[in-house]
């Protein structure tokens, strides 16, 4: 029996959905039975990956031009799901204790995996929208998971209207656009972008205020300044996994968005949102750092630190559009090294929170290195990465971005500049926590909680992907160009 | 002035200015009679009624004024060609989800639930804002070439399915993922916990 070529480019989509399923009811069958959900979980993850690599091994293109399978898909495909793996492991020891479900967590968190698949294999703006909604309406759901909890609710209702609106503005824009080339495909939308763009004919009012609209509401979604304010208290009220999760999936699915957006059905256009880009970049970059050198609360600075790490990767793209090819890798290696990074932050935050009541304060991380040696020792890894420090992986990202952008001259080199700056600013915040974890002393003198082993593995994989990615960048950097290529 | 008078006469009042606006642009000449008149009108019932829907109090009147906004974009659907998705917005958004939402408010609502709008701060801003962001989008539509998208096309339903079923077949059945997880979610955030707040 062969499957219709429409369904086998899908499969890992199925897959992904099946997953949620399987969780689902696994989680009905055996109530109360954490491990069991959460080894399902991540069986099936295995499952969606290897679906991914298998059906990644040749270039589809299915539904008519809707969806296409290329290197960039699979690319993103296996990163959205190692993502969501880590998140799954590190998330139990936090949510256990507040009483909150592992099954539904694990569930919906699969779902928002799902969309983010679908963004990173859509080629029309309508399956794109939909991929964008599938991505983040989770995402709204497992803000408020903490229920109890009111910064919880606050946050998650701040994140769900900006969100909701900024989906209306990117369907809005995405209705001109459609009115105005006829087309959702990506390929036929390029298509009559690029007749402007080899000067037949200008650019028609409506069709420029679309693709402005859309600009905006995917500037909402990676959370670029000014479109940043749900970020901070939707970030700082989420549960601690959930904010790792939400600081890094919803905005590397926004980038796929962005590089199908931007690259693909915008690329004629480049020299005309380069300048948007620049600005985007340049401002994200700056003010995100600025407000985080001022944050006490670890979470917070985390969140306003992502706004910031948003700006770098914008630079990869500036880089692309001035005609420099490294910085589209750069962008997607900078996403797979952030994610990475940010997680393991995130996940030794998340374990620090254990007991109950212990705030994300700078407080809490007083003495940590004295306290309990191999968290510190691991934050302390993760927030060099993130400083960019070598031999980290954020390191490695962050130098082949601005390399890139330093090559392609004019403008975004000046935009580089301004990135190594910025990058010298953040060092202050991040090594600040370093300082309270190893020259301070405890504010508390309560015995260290014993961590899971789940949670020990997902810090052990994370750690080695940070080491690994900037020591051997070699072969993800094979892997990045070959994607790169495929859109660029 | 006695205050029947006044109930009486302020909606009437506002009724005649909503219909002699459209007439009397149509009379000058600004929009053609028989075709954009109803859409003139029933684009004022829409956004009058949906202003009503989140500037009221009361908020069985809110939802009651959505039913009302629901009807008059049904009827834009009816003029712009689409009368399949017409009966869907008759059917599902005024049949179903208002009827659905006019009794979670009848089975949830509270006596003692705050009269006053919260989220009321930056109301001057907001305003200010959606005029700017309502003129440009006036502009832009005035100062665009539509091309053959002007004239009203009528959407056979039988070629309505042909596009849903073949063209979008994926997004239909993506759809209904986004729906499934919507439900997962909002199950659990609308769940009562055992022990907690009602």
């Amino acid at each position: 029996m062969t499957l219709p070529p429409d369904l086998v480019a899908v499969l890992p989509l199925v897959a992904a959905v099946l997953a949620a399923i399987a969780v689902l009811l696994v989680d009905l069958a055996l109530p109360g039975r954490r491990t069991a959900v959460v080894l399902t979980a991540l069986v099936a993850l295995g499952v969606v990956a290897f679906a991914a690599v298998a059906v990644g091994g040749e270039e589809r293109v299915a539904f008519g031009g809707a969806y296409t399978v290329d290197a960039l898909t699979t690319f993103l495909h296996v990163l959205f799901v190692a993502i969501i793996a880590l998140t799954i492991t590190f998330a139990p020891d936090y949510l256990v204790p507040r009483a909150l479900p592992v099954g539904e967590f694990a569930v919906v968190l699969i779902f928002a995996m799902t969309g983010a698949m679908l963004l990173a294999a859509s080629t029309d703006l309508l399956l794109l929208f939909l991929g964008l909604e599938l991505m983040v309406l989770p995402g709204y759901m497992l803000a408020a998971f903490h229920k109890s909890d009111g910064y919880s609710t606050e946050g998650a209702i701040k994140y769900f209207l900006l969100g909701s609106f900024s989906s209306a503005i990117f369907l809005f824009g995405l209705a001109f656009v459609w009115g105005l080339t006829g087309s959702t495909r990506v390929a036929d939308v390029a298509g009559a972008l690029g007749a402007f763009a080899a000067g037949q004919g200008t650019l028609s009012a409506g069709l420029a205020m679309g693709l402005a609209f859309m600009t905006t509401g995917v500037a909402f979604k990676i959370a670029a300044v000014p479109f940043h304010y749900w970020t901070p208290d939707a970030y700082q009220g989420s549960p601690t996994p959930i904010t790792g999760y939400l600081s890094v999936g919803p905005k590397v699915g926004a980038f796929a968005l962005i590089l199908r957006l931007f690259v693909e059905a915008m690329g004629g256009l480049r020299a005309d949102w380069l300048p948007v880009v620049i600005v985007l970049a340049a401002v994200t970059m700056t003010l995100g750092n600025l407000v985080a050198l001022t944050q006490n609360n670890v979470k917070r600075m985390l969140a306003y630190s992502s706004i910031a790490h948003t700006g770098y990767m914008l630079l990869g793209l500036a880089a692309w559009a001035a005609g420099r090819m490294e910085g589209l890798e750069g962008l997607l290696y900078y996403g797979a090294a952030y994610s990475f990074m940010n997680l393991g932050a995130f996940a030794v935050v998340a374990a620090l929170q254990k007991r109950t009541g212990v705030t994300s304060n700078l407080g809490t991380f007083a003495g940590l290195g004295r306290r309990e040696p191999l968290l510190g020792v691991l934050m302390t890894l993760f927030l060099l990465s993130l400083t960019g420090i070598p031999p980290t992986a954020g390191f490695f990202a962050k130098a082949y971005v601005i390399l890139a952008a330093v090559q392609a001259g004019g403008a975004v080199a000046i935009l580089a500049v301004i990135a190594v700056l910025n990058a010298a600013a953040a060092a202050f915040y991040y090594l600040r926590v370093v300082v309270y974890m190893f020259m301070r002393d405890s504010e508390t003198d309560a015995p260290a909680v014993a961590h899971g082993r789940l949670l020990w593995g997902g810090l052990a994989a994370a750690t080695a992907l940070t080491i690994l990615l900037g020591l051997i960048p070699g072969p993800l950097l094979e892997v990045v160009g070959r994607a790169a290529r495929a859109i660029g | 002035m006695p205050r029947s008078l006044l109930n009486i006469g302020a909606p009437l009042l506002i009724v005649g200015a909503l219909v002699s606006l459209p007439v009397g642009l149509a009379f000058l000449g600004v929009i053609r009679f028989n075709e954009d008149l109803l859409f003139f009108l029933l684009a004022e019932v829409m956004l009058l009624s949906g202003l009503l829907v989140v500037t009221m109090r009361d908020i069985i009147r809110c939802g009651l004024a959505m039913i009302v906004c629901f009807g008059a974009l049904a009827g834009i659907y009816v003029i712009a060609g689409a009368p399949l998705v017409a009966a869907a917005q008759v059917l599902i958004y005024i049949g179903a989800i208002s009827v659905l939402i006019l009794f979670a408010i009848m089975l949830t609502q509270t006596k003692d639930a705050p009269a006053s709008l919260v989220f009321q701060t930056q109301a001057l801003g907001a305003a200010v804002a959606s005029v700017i962001l309502a003129l440009i989008v006036v502009i832009t539509v005035a100062a665009t070439d539509w091309g053959e998208l002007g004239t009203r096309l009528h959407t056979a339903t039988d070629a309505l399915a042909q596009v849903l079923f073949r063209d979008y077949v994926l997004a239909f059945e993506v759809v209904s993922v986004l729906l499934l997880a919507a439900v997962i979610g909002g199950v659990y955030v609308a769940k009562r916990e055992e022990g907690g707040p009602p």
